[in-house]
C-alpha cells in the first residue's frame, strides 16, 4: 500500500492534467459539483463532503448533442458528434456515487450499446475518496457496501491526516499511477489509521433500511392505491429526486432547428418520471396519476432493476431525501412497508 | 416452442451508433383516411436498402430532422421489402409534420427495433386477425407475410372494423383480402351510415358473431387498448386460451431500445421486450400499467 502526503497531491493533478481534464468537487458554480479543477484550489482535500450533483452529469450530460444535420441540395447531411470524448480523471468521488456508475453501466450496456455514454465511460479514471462525513440521512450501509468501500473506483483514497493512503484498485489506476512522483510506503500504523478511519465513517451512518427480500416484498404492496396515495400526497412532482439521483438515467431526445431552416441538431436530456407527460400518449396516459409515478419511482430502484440486473438501484446517497422540497424521505416509505409483507413474501416464495 | 418464448424473441438487428438515423425518401404517399396516410419510402443509401431486413411486427424511431421523432411499427411485409411502407395517424407534432411532407422530402430512420410477430409458433395453425382502426398497420405485415407463404398456414379469418366507413384503411388490402378465396375477410364499422352495406357493429361483438374456432388457433389482436380488452373475452368465450391470443403494446417511446425508460410496464420494457406479446404474458405482467 502507497500514501501521499496532501501537500503533494497538487503535483500528482498537474501530472494527470497533461493527459486528462481532471475535474474535482468544486463550488465554483455555486452548488457543489465536479468541476474542472483550476490548477489552484486545494479545498476538496479536507472539506470531504459529497457533492450537489451526482458525477453521473460527466457520463451524461444534462444535455448532450447526439448528433447536427444540415440541409443540403442533394438533402440532408448528418454530423455525427462525440466519437472520441475527451478523457477525464474524476478526483474524488464518493463510493457511493462511483457505485451508482457501476450501476447505471448496466443500462447503457444492455441490448444495443450506447456510444456516447461508454465511450465516455472508458476515457474515464476514477480516483476516490474513502467518505469520512455521510450526511444523516445517508443510509449506504444498507445496501451492501459502505462510504468507504473500493469496488468502483480505480484509486482509493483515505484521509490519514497529514496524508492520504492510497489503494491501486484496478489496472487503469496502477497505469495513471506510473512514474507518480512522491507516493511512498505507507507504514503499518498509517494502513491502520486508514482502518480506523473506514470504520468510523461506516459507524457514522445512522439511517437504515431493511432491504431483505425487498423486491420480493414490494410487490406485495403494489396495488395497494392507497398506501401509495398517502405516501405521494405531498410531492409536487418537481423532480429533484431524479435529477439529483446518481442512479436515475431517463432522458428525452429533442431536436432543435436553426432559425433559417439551414440545419440543426439532435439533444438528449436528462427527463424524469415524476413528471405525467413523461409518459404522455395521445390518447392514454399509463402513469397521469402522481402515486403511480411516485410508486414508479421506488419500484424501479427496489424491484424492477433488481429483477432486471440483480442489483438495486440505489446506492443511499440521501440526495432525494436532503432535496426534496416537502420532505419526502425514501427511507420512511421503504421502512412502512405494511406489516406482514415480509411474512407474506416468505410465504410466497414457499408456495412457489 | 411455448408461448412464453415469445417476449424472448429479441432481435437485435440494427447495427452501429443506433442513435444515428438513416436518410430515406419518400416515395409515394397514400391518403387512406382524413387523419391517416400512408408513407412509402426507402433509404437513400443503395447498400442499406439492399442489406435492410425486419420481421413482422418490428417497429422504428422516424424523424423530421429539426422537429423530433416518432415511433410507428413498419405496416408492410418482410416478404415485400421495396419499399418500405408506415402508416401514420395524424395526432401530435411530429406526425402532424409528417403528413405536411410531399414525395421526395428526406425523412430519418431508426430501426428496425422490438420483437416480431412468432411465425414459427403460427406454422400449421388456424389463423384469427381481429384489428380495429389504424391498428391494422402492425397486423397488416404479418398478413401479407403469411399470404405470401400460404401453404405454412391453416385457415385465415380476418375482422376489421373502423368508426365509419371513411376510417377504414388500408381499403386496397381489404378488397385484396375479399377476394382471395383462402381468407375469410370480414370488415365492419361501428354504427349505420348511407351506402354501407356491410357489417355493422363494433368489432369485439362482430368477432362473436364470426366465431372462429379455437381448435389449433392463434388470435392476433391489434387495435386502439378499448377494442383489445373486450376481444378477449370474447375470444376466451370462444375456447381460446391465454397463450392463443397475442397482441401488440403501445407506450411512449423516445430511445426505442429500452434505455430512456418510459415504456415500462413493471420490469418490461415495451421497446425492448415487446411489443409483441400474449395475453398470457400480459396477464402475468407484475405491473397493471397496461
Amino acid at each position: 500500500m502507497k500514501k501521499i502526503k496532501k501537500q503533494n497531491v497538487a503535483g500528482l493533478l498537474e501530472k494527470w492534467q497533461k493527459e486528462f481534464t481532471v475535474f474535482v468537487p468544486s463550488k465554483a458554480s455555486g452548488v457543489l459539483q465536479m468541476a474542472a479543477w483550476d490548477g489552484e484550489n486545494l479545498s476538496f482535500l479536507e472539506r470531504n463532503r459529497n457533492t450537489a450533483i451526482p458525477p453521473k452529469a460527466n457520463f451524461l450530460p444534462t444535455m448532450q448533442k447526439m448528433f447536427g444535420f444540415r440541409k443540403e441540395e442533394g438533402g440532408y447531411v448528418l454530423e455525427p458528434t462525440d466519437e472520441d470524448p475527451p478523457k477525464q480523471l474524476l478526483f474524488g468521488i464518493h463510493p457511493c456515487d462511483a457505485r451508482a456508475i457501476s450501476i447505471i453501466d448496466m443500462v447503457f450496456k444492455d441490448a444495443y450499446e450506447d456510444k456516447y455514454y461508454l465511450s465516455r465511460r472508458q476515457n474515464t479514471v476514477l480516483v476516490g475518496m474513502a467518505c469520512t462525513s455521510p450526511y444523516d440521512n445517508c443510509f449506504c450501509t444498507s445496501l451492501g457496501f459502505g462510504p468507504a468501500d473500493a469496488t468502483d473506483v480505480d484509486i482509493m483514497l483515505t484521509d490519514i491526516g497529514d496524508s492520504f493512503l492510497l489503494e491501486q484498485v484496478t489496472d487503469k489506476g496502477k497505469g495513471v499511477l506510473a512514474g507518480a512522483k512522491d507516493l511512498v510506503e505507507a507504514t503499518q500504523a498509517d494502513e491502520k489509521k486508514a482502518k480506523e478511519v473506514k470504520e468510523s465513517a461506516k459507524a457514522a451512518v445512522s439511517t437504515k433500511i431493511d432491504t431483505k427480500e425487498i423486491s420480493k416484498r414490494l410487490p406485495l404492496v403494489f396495488d395497494d392505491k392507497k398506501f401509495w396515495e398517502e405516501i405521494a400526497a405531498k410531492c409536487v412532482s418537481c423532480g429533484i429526486c431524479t435529477f439529483l439521483c446518481p442512479t436515475c438515467y431517463c432522458f428525452d431526445i429533442s431536436d432543435e432547428m436553426l432559425r433559417d431552416g439551414s440545419g440543426g441538431a439532435r439533444y438528449r436530456n436528462w427527463d424524469c418520471c415524476s413528471f405525467a407527460v413523461y409518459t404522455k400518449m395521445p390518447a392514454e396516459n399509463p402513469r397521469e396519476e402522481k402515486w403511480r409515478r411516485v410508486r414508479q419511482k421506488v419500484y424501479h430502484k427496489y424491484a424492477f432493476y433488481p429483477e432486471l440486473f440483480g442489483v438495486i438501484g440505489c446506492t443511499g446517497c440521501g440526495r432525494c431525501i436532503r432535496q426534496c422540497p416537502v420532505n419526502w424521505d425514501i427511507t420512511q416509505t421503504l421502512n412502512s412497508l405494511p406489516e406482514g409483507t415480509a411474512a407474506k413474501a416468505e410465504e410466497k416464495q414457499k408456495t412457489s | 416452442m411455448t408461448i412464453s418464448d415469445i417476449s424472448h424473441r429479441k432481435r437485435f438487428l440494427a447495427q452501429g451508433n443506433v442513435y444515428l438515423p438513416h436518410i430515406a425518401v419518400i416515395e409515394k404517399i397514400i391518403d387512406e383516411t382524413p387523419t391517416v396516410k400512408t408513407f412509402h419510402f426507402n433509404f437513400k443509401d443503395e447498400k442499406l436498402r439492399k442489406e435492410f431486413t425486419f420481421e413482422s411486427g418490428q417497429f422504428g424511431e422516424y424523424s423530421i430532422l429539426g422537429v423530433g421523432e416518432a415511433t410507428f411499427c413498419i405496416s408492410s411485409s418482410p416478404t415485400r421489402l421495396d419499399p418500405l411502407e408506415c402508416a401514420v395517424a395524424r395526432v401530435g407534432k411530429v406526425t402532424n409534420a409528417l403528413h405536411r411532407l410531399g414525395v421526395g422530402a428526406e425523412i430519418g430512420f431508426r430501426g428496425p427495433f422490438g420483437n416480431s410477430f412468432p411465425l414459427d409458433y403460427m406454422e400449421g395453425k388456424n389463423l384469427v386477425f381481429v384489428a380495429g382502426g389504424i391498428g391494422l398497420a402492425p397486423l397488416r405485415s404479418l398478413i401479407w407475410n403469411v399470404l405470401d407463404n400460404r401453404a405454412k398456414y391453416g385457415n385465415v379469418d380476418i375482422v376489421y372494423g373502423a368508426r365509419t366507413p371513411r376510417d377504414l384503411c388500408f381499403k386496397y388490402d381489404l378488397e385484396a383480402w375479399e377476394k382471395d378465396s383462402s381468407v375469410n375477410m370480414t370488415t365492419t364499422v361501428d354504427r349505420e351510415v348511407p351506402d354501407w352495406t356491410g357489417n355493422v357493429g363494433f368489432v369485439p361483438a362482430v368477432t362473436e358473431k364470426v366465431a372462429p374456432s379455437a381448435k389449433n388457433a392463434v388470435a392476433i389482436v391489434c387495435g386502439p387498448p378499448i377494442m383489445i380488452r373486450f376481444t378477449f373475452p370474447v375470444l376466451e368465450k370462444l375456447g381460446f386460451t391465454p397463450p392463443q391470443m397475442i397482441t401488440t403494446l403501445e407506450k411512449r417511446m423516445k430511445c426505442g431500445i429500452g434505455k430512456c425508460g418510459r415504456c415500462n410496464i413493471g420490469e418490461i420494457y415495451v421497446c425492448r421486450d415487446g411489443p409483441v406479446f400474449s395475453y398470457e404474458e400480459i396477464r402475468n405482467f407484475s405491473s397493471d400499467e397496461v
